[in-house]
């Protein structure tokens, strides 16, 4: 009975907070890129007289890649292969061989 | 209302789409705190039709055809209407709802495509009030469905649960269909390319992959992107439209081909993505690699380096610890980071293609078997050569170390074999198992496992 109460005050108490338009968080959503351009060459649009802003535009050198490199290039820094060649290899052996050892005795 | 009314005959001299569209948003702008409230209590309803064009269109600056003139009084009168909606739920208001808001931005919306499908001709410059007008739809749909929610079970207590599910998204799905209206009105437009609405088709795309993502309808992305290909001889080629429009655009493509487990496409569109995304835009090039790394892990065994995830903290937490142990061949360690990251992994659906890693760490703690067996005696006069024929218990043991003594379970040699022919099918090694003679014989030449160079 008391909690149904409860319920009832924390309706009514409730702001209606979520009523203002940026309240909804959405962390996993891909964002507007900000209205920030360039300059662009006028591509579309005769009756849009100046055409700051258009939209949202950049050159490629402000895009995500290793300066200075090419695309292919600049990618072989960013991705490595799985397997890995110098780590501790005498230690596994070593390991390798003790287990070796009790596998062989219980089989 | 002369602030507003300034800046939208400013925006359409200027010929301006963003500064136009920046008039038709429900936040007052920051410089101007106060615009929407005095622009709401400018008129009132029996006069607000008469008021807005008498602000908008008199005197001589603006010079527009009368249907276009209409056509915007009547989106500023609906306009008028939310904003007096807005500002009840930001006062607090007794009876203020964002069901309402939401309600009375849907009418700004329908009447925005009329003015732009009707005779009124609203010119296709102005695109970017079609975007902004959709992108809000969409949010006070979101939250309008969580207020509905909040209420339904305080008012109620219990509910019926499926009856809940269906109405859960009752306004965004509302909001899809008029968003999806928005897209065919850019699709569909004849006018020649130069003055085209179709300039807006990526954006509306954007909108609409967003919106169906979140009411959780990924299929019904394949209708939109099928629409484009089918008129795709009349669309501008993708790279004439603005960088912004595109990366999300390859971005949503990307995801969605990741969803249906096609890695190899996915990786594609994602890569370019991810290189003509804009380099600031750190928070859309997390999600970029989020999906990424994924993809490379699977279709290319590779592993995100610590100079790739350096300015991504919440990635380098996520990745790093299985990334180490693949790389280390560590198959309980790898276990247990995809358990520790199961939550985060299923939240971002990249589970399952994760969970693939598993095959290369095998792939990797095998090969360390395969080094640690050394060199045949070499034949006279020519250069060593590993040895490859191995023992299946030698396999067997590679499986035991590291694990705790205490606990484990006994490894059987079937299962052994079992993991052997599942890489050798999978290419991630080569040879074949001699059963009678418990041994494997790995392929010679420096392709026993081949792409590592071994």
């Amino acid at each position: 009975m008391s909690n149904t109460n409860t319920q009832k005050a924390d309706a009514t108490e409730q702001p209606p907070s979520q009523a203002k338009p940026q309240v909804l968080e959405e962390d996993d959503e891909f964002e507007d890129f900000p209205v920030e351009g360039i300059d662009q060459p006028l591509k579309c649009f005769p009756r849009a007289t100046k055409l700051i802003l258009q939209q949202p535009d950049w050159p490629q050198e402000e895009a995500e890649q290793t300066a200075g490199s090419t695309a292919n290039g600049g990618s072989e820094h960013l991705w490595e292969e799985s397997w890995d060649d110098d780590d501790a290899a005498e230690d596994f052996s070593k390991q390798l061989q003790e287990e070796l050892k009790k596998v062989e005795a219980s089989a | 209302m002369g602030s507003l009314a300034t800046a939208f005959k400013d925006a359409y001299l200027n010929g301006s789409g963003p500064e136009l569209a920046a008039v038709l948003t429900p936040i007052a702008p920051a410089e101007d705190r106060n615009r929407l409230r005095s622009f709401y209590q400018f008129s009132n309803a029996e006069y607000i039709s008469k008021d807005l064009s008498y602000a908008l269109f008199h005197g001589k600056s603006l010079k527009l055809p009368k249907a276009e003139q209409n056509a915007w009084v009547d989106i500023f009168v609906v306009y008028w209407e939310a904003i007096g909606e807005i500002l009840q739920c930001e006062d607090r208001l007794p009876g203020a709802s964002v069901v309402t808001v939401f309600n009375a931005w849907k009418k700004v919306a329908n009447t925005l495509i009329r003015g732009y499908s009707g005779s009124a001709g609203i010119p296709a410059w102005t695109l970017p009030c079609l975007y902004t007008v959709g992108k809000y739809l969409r949010t006070f749909a979101i939250n309008a469905d969580l207020e509905a929610a909040s209420q339904g079970s305080a008012g109620f207590g219990f509910q019926d649960d499926i009856a809940a599910d269906v109405e859960k998204n009752a306004n965004l799905e509302e909001a899809a269909r008029v968003i999806n209206r928005m897209f065919t009105l850019c699709l569909s437009d004849r006018a020649p390319l130069e003055e085209s609405r179709k300039w807006g088709i990526y954006n509306m795309t954007n909108l609409l992959f967003k919106t169906y993502f979140k009411i959780n309808s990924v299929g019904l992305t394949k209708n939109l992107l099928r629409a484009i290909k089918a008129s795709s001889g009349d669309l501008p080629p993708p790279e004439s439209f603005p960088k912004s429009h595109i990366v999300t655009f390859e971005y949503y493509v990307g995801v969605i081909h990741f969803l249906d487990e096609n890695y190899t496409e996915a990786e594609e569109h994602l890569t370019w993505a991810w290189k003509s995304c804009h380099r600031d835009a750190t928070k859309n090039r997390e999600l970029i690699l989020t999906y990424l790394i994924p993809c490379h892990l699977v279709t290319t065994h590779t592993l995100p380096s610590k100079k790739l995830l350096a300015p991504f903290p919440r990635l380098e937490k996520l990745f790093r610890p299985l990334s180490n142990c693949i790389r280390k061949g560590d198959l309980v360690g790898f276990d247990q980071a995809m358990s520790a990251g199961e939550e985060e992994f299923v939240k971002r659906r990249i589970y399952l293609p994760l969970e693939r890693g598993r095959d290369i760490a095998l792939r990797n703690l095998f090969r360390k078997v395969f080094l640690a067996g050394g060199f045949d005696e070499p034949k006279e006069g020519q250069s060593p050569v590993r040895r490859t024929r191995v023992h299946v218990n030698e396999f067997a043991a590679a499986l035991r170390v590291g694990t705790s003594t205490s606990g484990r379970s006994r490894i059987d040699i079937d299962e052994v074999e079992c993991l052997l022919s599942n890489l050798i099918y999978k290419g991630l090694m080569k040879g074949y198992i001699a059963r009678d003679r418990g041994i494997i014989v790995l392929s010679k030449g420096g392709s026993a496992f081949p792409g590592t160079g071994v």
